[in-house]
């Protein structure tokens, strides 16, 4: 899916559109505006369908006590937490609670769900920041070099490399890392987000930020951020690889694309020098459409994070979540999703007004 | 096979007694705690935990499982408890316990208790701990253990009266030590809702061995020695202790293998055991466990089974212990497990009172499986084979090697091609909700609530037990409501065996393998062996470096 | 699909209406030789689904034979020449049995996706208005959930947990077709878009013919040519969703087929213990088929693509101009 949306999203796809819809054919304040509002739809139904479905999955007292009650005290204990109402009265019930605000506590371990929704969220968001920055460090000065080498050897392999860092699963790359840097080499920690002692003393700050390296740095204790940033350093990898793949492709391609337009070749034939067309002419333009892509990648971040958190044990949004599916808590997984759901909005919501403003086509 | 069970039973037995020596020995050789223990200990002193098991709730009332008992055992007081090496219980924060009448078992505190909070710990906490129990009847609570209990009176403030439904309870005493047992602060916690883990920790209702003094939620717990604790405990070998929390055991393994965590508890995989067993850093400590993995038949929709279009009692119970004739339990827990599970010949498991081996004798040959003795039995029965099995096992609830382990059993029964089985695995919540209606025959797993013989009984072979798998012997259900009344332990003990040797010719189940308690500890810990006793309760306060 | 392709260009040769016959005729230097890899691997994929009921010395659940029990993790080497698993299994038999059903669930789960895709795509790009606009917000929040976990969900939905061979390659197969069809709808619906305005539609219009006759006959053909491009990158996505969904214990029960992610993560006590054949093949088994899945759709894209094609020959001339 990651690499498909470059393949989708490039610029020059739909050659001529001018006919789309000539009466919706609005300005940008009205498509902003109605843009901004299909948000709430995305939203809903993002709530409903996890609702539902997680109605049929099953529910969290029997995935809790299952191998230890008689079927009748199951039920008796499924009937006082009011699991055997009509799903649709729950549902309903539920939508109140999340209008006035309410996302109840969960059920797997009895904790306020924001309090969940700040803690890890905070955990995934360093991690995602982590891995993006180690993407572009990785997929930019790649991808530029690739297009600069088209065709060479340096080109192909640096796709290959590309394309490994996608095609490989990232449980089986961080298998690879722990082993090679945390085992053999005996460089890195393997798993956790801090060593012991580091924990001990962010988890007593006041008001922490939940983001270990602005705690650590914040507390003046030098010691704990190098050991929060030794803990980071696999994880980010790991989900960094996946998505510098990505990001080596977009910028190869789009820089191939703007490097054959002609203010390009003008340029060239003023005499510009190559290392000027490439980085000024031919970049500047590329950047729009990747930083589009880029944009939805946060979206393939926070699922990516998901095994990533699960094979480093980082504590974020995505480990929970997985944790809450498998006891079937409800409440848990809804309010993740319902976060979740309204990031992703956003961020399309943003991408595709910016995408707006470059291509007035792709109003409607 | 004998000798190696045996072994690790007399092996337990031994360390323990030893282990007892030794922290009686360390105790008094620490120095008192002069300053009231808020200084940071000293370098070495503090032992952390790794472990895979989870906190539901710190909250007695609001959680049923392992993870969260094993915090609730180092901070919260109990009324009886057991020393570390012994599953006896014993007086706690209780002077006396006993029965003063059939129905009232009175328990004497005692006296200038407190929390380490400083409010007194009386009588009245006492009671609202069990009411409350009884009232919050939390899903995820353990409120179904009180079944017994009629109400809690508290006369004065050091005596409380437990009023029972029936007289004699010989598991009473357990039920106190059990997680419906916890004794919390009536001044903080409500007596009508679960509290919530973060109001535990500011209102400092401890009064145990530790209090916490950090606490983030399934990732890392710290405890602080409590000065006030005075029961049967006693002071911690250490001065304070970490959990960490691990969600893959892979992790774990790595940590403690590496040295950044000092001991690993639950639970690591065969593999990671093993290997950890050549590992000069690090030294694997096992000792006899409670929890018991079985099949269970149900004996409505099993072959020749009762709701069946051929149904048989006779042909039934055949197909049963064919099967059990066929089992080679050694070769699944040595070749699956890398024994670190040992073979389970009864119902009750090896190292509780009145437990007997009557599906060693019964079946198979020296322990071992036979194919002869299987054809037999079924021939005997008109049985015709091969009897077509579906058998049912769950690959997320009982650890990833449930897999292997079925798939051996498959190999095992079809061996002869006396079984033809058609091995199936459903996720875990859709396999409880299909378990009674819908497998003939099924893994589970039990680990006890308390260690007493009567948890593998009663919840199982009783009428209207929790496999509802229709198993109904009236004589069986007679012995074991006899057993659970029987004050004299001789007698009792003659019950428990009786009714193991009478379900194992039933075969309502076909226990498999008994867990063994595996922990791995640096070289340099120590204290380990003496908490990996038969209350299966692993206690902090023994560790020291 | 193979309507599809023989749609297009009725007259041309054979030899060039064929996908990627045609895109090898194309390519050339580098950018042939990567499809030609990718082809190679993705040949060897297939070949070891179809034969592996010929070369697995063993079948994919054996522990047993006529000699006694199979030992559990053995070295490599032998009558077990990549080794056996914890339980027993053998670990070359078990990789050959697992590109079968990688290669079941891909299949599978592509063609459902297309179908559904391609179908909703066409009539939400092509009637627009409501259901246009009610199906786009639809995709958009389906997409905007975090796949995997979407497989996870509906794969308990679907198989109600249960593990069979069919049951479980259908549930795998389907959670992935319910993650991929917001994409192919999203590609199909802005091609539909597109074509909509182009000349040939507004022709077929005044010709008279029939709303659907238009949609399935004039744009359904020029839509779908990037198909067998979506086809290979979605296929190496569906494989990675089959593993992590294995890996993550919701695939596949073992003894009903063999499967990759399953057994990377039944290794991962393996690894750490220096027991690297478990863990290894089945993990470099993934990579590689991804790779030459990705190989090929990639060159397939660069070959189809003007701007990517095109431009390469002209930049030799230039540089042999400037050499």
């Amino acid at each position: 899916m990651a690499i498909m949306t470059d393949t989708v999203e490039e610029p020059s796809a739909p050659p001529a559109l001018k006919a789309t819809a000539p009466k919706a054919g609005g300005s940008f304040a009205r498509y902003l505006v109605t843009r901004f509002l299909l948000i709430f739809p995305t939203i809903f139904i993002l709530v409903t369908l996890v609702f539902f479905l997680m109605r049929v999955t099953g529910d969290p007292i029997t995935a809790a006590l299952g191998g230890r009650l008689t079927p009748d005290q199951l039920a008796e204990r499924i009937a006082a937490a009011g699991y055997d109402r009509p799903v649709i009265v729950q549902y309903f019930e539920y939508l109140g609670q999340i209008f006035t605000g309410n996302f109840g506590r969960t059920i797997s371990d009895n904790r306020a769900v924001t309090e969940v929704l700040t803690t890890y969220g905070a955990a995934t968001a360093e991690l995602a920041f982590n891995s993006l920055v180690i993407a572009l460090l990785i997929g930019i000065p790649f991808g530029l070099m690739a297009a600069k080498l088209r065709d060479r050897w340096p080109d192909a392999i640096l796709r290959v490399f590309a394309i490994l860092c996608y095609a490989t699963p990232v449980f089986f790359a961080g298998l690879l890392l722990k082993l090679i840097f945390g085992v053999w080499l005996g460089w890195l920690p393997i798993a956790g987000r801090a060593g012991i002692n580091a924990e001990l003393e962010l988890t007593s700050l006041q008001n922490p930020t939940g983001i270990y390296l602005l705690d650590a740095l914040r507390s003046g204790n030098m010691e704990a951020a190098s050991d929060v940033i030794q803990h980071a350093i696999l994880p980010a990898v790991a989900l960094g690889l996946l998505t510098a793949g990505v990001f080596l492709r977009l910028v190869r391609t789009n820089v191939i694309g703007t490097l054959g337009r002609d203010y390009v070749e003008a340029g060239r034939s003023r005499g510009v020098s190559e290392y000027r067309l490439l980085t000024k002419h031919a970049y500047r333009p590329a950047l729009i459409p990747i930083i589009t892509v880029m944009g939805l990648q946060i979206a393939l971040l926070l699922g990516g994070a998901v095994l990533t958190e699960t094979t480093f044990e980082w504590k974020g949004l995505g480990f929970m979540l997985a944790q809450y599916l498998t006891a079937r808590d409800f409440v848990a997984v809804q309010g993740i999703v319902v976060l979740l759901a309204v990031i992703v909005a956003v961020t399309n919501f943003i991408v595709d007004i910016i995408a707006a403003l470059i291509d007035p086509r792709v109003r409607f | 096979m004998t000798r190696k069970k045996n072994g690790l039973r007399l092996a337990a037995a031994v360390v323990g007694i030893s282990a007892l020596a030794l922290t009686a020995c360390t105790s008094p050789a620490e120095t008192p705690n002069a300053s009231g223990g808020s200084d940071a200990p000293a370098a070495g002193s503090t032992i952390t935990v790794g472990t895979t098991d989870k906190v539901t709730s710190l909250d007695p009332a609001g959680s049923y499982d392992n993870g969260s008992f094993m915090v609730m055992n180092q901070i919260y007081p109990f009324l009886l408890n057991s020393k570390p090496g012994s599953a006896e219980p014993e007086n706690d924060m209780a002077e006396s316990a006993e029965f003063t009448t059939p129905t009232d078992y009175t328990v004497k505190l005692k006296a200038g208790l407190k929390w380490a909070n400083g409010t007194d710990l009386d009588s009245k906490d006492v009671k609202a701990s069990f009411d409350r129990q009884v009232k919050i009847a939390d899903p995820n609570g353990p409120s179904s253990l009180l079944g017994n209990l009629e109400s809690v009176e508290a006369p004065d403030a050091t005596t409380v009266v437990f009023k029972l439904k029936s007289g004699n309870d010989q598991t009473w005493p357990q039920v106190l030590t059990s997680p419906v047992g916890p004794i919390v602060d009536d001044e903080l916690f409500p007596a009508d809702k679960v509290l919530a883990d973060d109001a535990i920790i500011a209102g400092k209702p401890f009064a145990g061995q530790y209090t916490i003094e950090s606490y983030a939620k399934n990732s890392l717990i710290s405890f602080k020695t409590f000065d006030g604790y005075q029961g049967l405990l006693g002071k911690p070998a250490n001065a304070a202790s970490n959990i960490k929390y691990y969600a893959d055991s892979n992790n774990l393994k790595l940590d403690v293998q590496q040295g950044n965590i000092d001991v690993a508890w639950r639970s690591l995989s065969p593999t990671d055991v093993e290997d950890l067993s050549k590992d000069s850093k690090v030294k694997v400590h096992k000792g006899a466990g409670g929890e018991l993995r079985y099949i269970v038949f149900n004996f409505n929709i099993m072959p020749h089974g009762v709701k069946t279009e051929d149904a048989d009692p006779k042909k039934s119970q055949a197909v049963r212990q064919a099967a059990a004739n066929l089992l080679d339990r050694q070769a699944i827990a040595t070749k699956v497990y890398k024994d670190t599970y040992i073979p389970a010949y009864s119902f009750v498991p090896a190292g509780f009172t009145g437990a007997i081996e009557p599906l060693k004798e019964m079946y198979g040959e020296n322990g071992g499986p036979s194919e002869a003795k299987a054809k037999a039995v079924l021939e005997a029965a008109g049985v015709s084979t091969p009897v077509e099995l579906k058998l049912q096992y769950n690959p997320d609830h009982y650890g990833p090697s449930s897999g292997d382990e079925y798939a051996m059993v498959k190999s095992q029964l079809e061996a002869g091609g006396l079984f033809k089985v058609d091995l199936q695995s459903t996720e875990w919540v859709t396999y409880q909700k299909s378990r009674v209606t819908d497998y003939p025959a099924y893994q589970l797993g039990w680990f006890p609530d308390y260690s007493d013989a009567d948890n593998f009984l009663t919840p199982f072979f009783a009428k209207d037990n929790f496999l509802g798998n229709g198993y109904d012997n009236a004589e069986v259900d007679k012995l074991i409501n006899e057993q659970r009344v029987e004050t004299d332990r001789a007698k009792r003990t003659a019950l428990i065996e009786e009714i193991q040797t009478k379900v194992a010719g039933d075969l309502s189940t076909l226990p498999i393998l008994q867990g063994a308690q595996v922990a791995v500890a640096g070289a340099d810990v120590t204290g380990v062996e003496t908490t990996l006793d038969a209350s299966f309760k692993f206690r902090l306060g023994v560790l020291a470096k | 699909m193979s309507t599809t392709t023989t749609s297009i260009g009725a007259k041309k040769p054979l030899a060039d209406r064929l996908p990627i016959i045609s895109h090898l005729r194309m390519s050339a230097g580098l950018q042939r030789g990567m499809l030609v890899a990718g082809l190679v691997l993705s040949l060897i994929f297939i070949l070891a689904a179809a034969l592996a009921p010929l070369i697995a010395p063993f079948d994919f659940a054996q522990i047993t034979d006529a000699e006694g029990d199979f030992p559990t993790q053995a070295a490599p080497g032998g009558k077990f020449i990549w080794g056996t698993t914890v339980g027993g299994f053998d670990v070359f038999s078990r990789t050959l049995w697992g590109a079968q059903t990688a290669l079941l669930v891909i299949v599978m789960a592509v063609v459902c996706s297309i179908f559904l895709g391609v179908f909703l795509g066409l009539v939400s790009g092509y009637i627009g208005g409501w259901l246009d606009r009610v199906l786009v917000v639809v995709a958009d929040a389906i997409y905007a959930f975090p796949s995997l976990l979407l497989a996870i969900v509906m794969s308990i939905v679907i198989s109600q947990g249960q593990s069979s061979l069919w049951g479980g390659i259908m549930a795998a197969a389907i959670s992935i077709t319910v993650v991929f069809i917001p994409q192919y709808f999203r590609v199909i619906r802005a091609e539909t878009v597109r074509l909509k305005a182009e000349p040939f539609v507004e022709s077929a219009k005044v010709v008279g013919a029939s709303t659907w006759r238009i949609m399935f006959k004039h744009v359904f053909r020029n839509a779908t040519r990037t198909l067998p491009l979506i086809f290979t990158l979605n296929a190496s996505e569906a494989l990675l969703t089959l593993a992590g969904l294995g890996f993550l214990g919701f695939g596949i029960e073992p003894t009903k087929a063999a499967e990759w992610g399953y057994d990377l993560n039944r290794a991962l006590s393996d690894a750490t213990s220096g027991i690297w054949w478990t863990g290894v093949f089945p993990g470099v088994a993934i990579v590689l088929t991804v790779l030459g899945l990705t190989l090929v759709g990639e060159s397939m894209n660069d070959l189809g693509d003007p701007r990517l094609r095109m431009r390469r020959k002209k930049k030799r001339t230039s540089g042999k101009g400037a050499a």
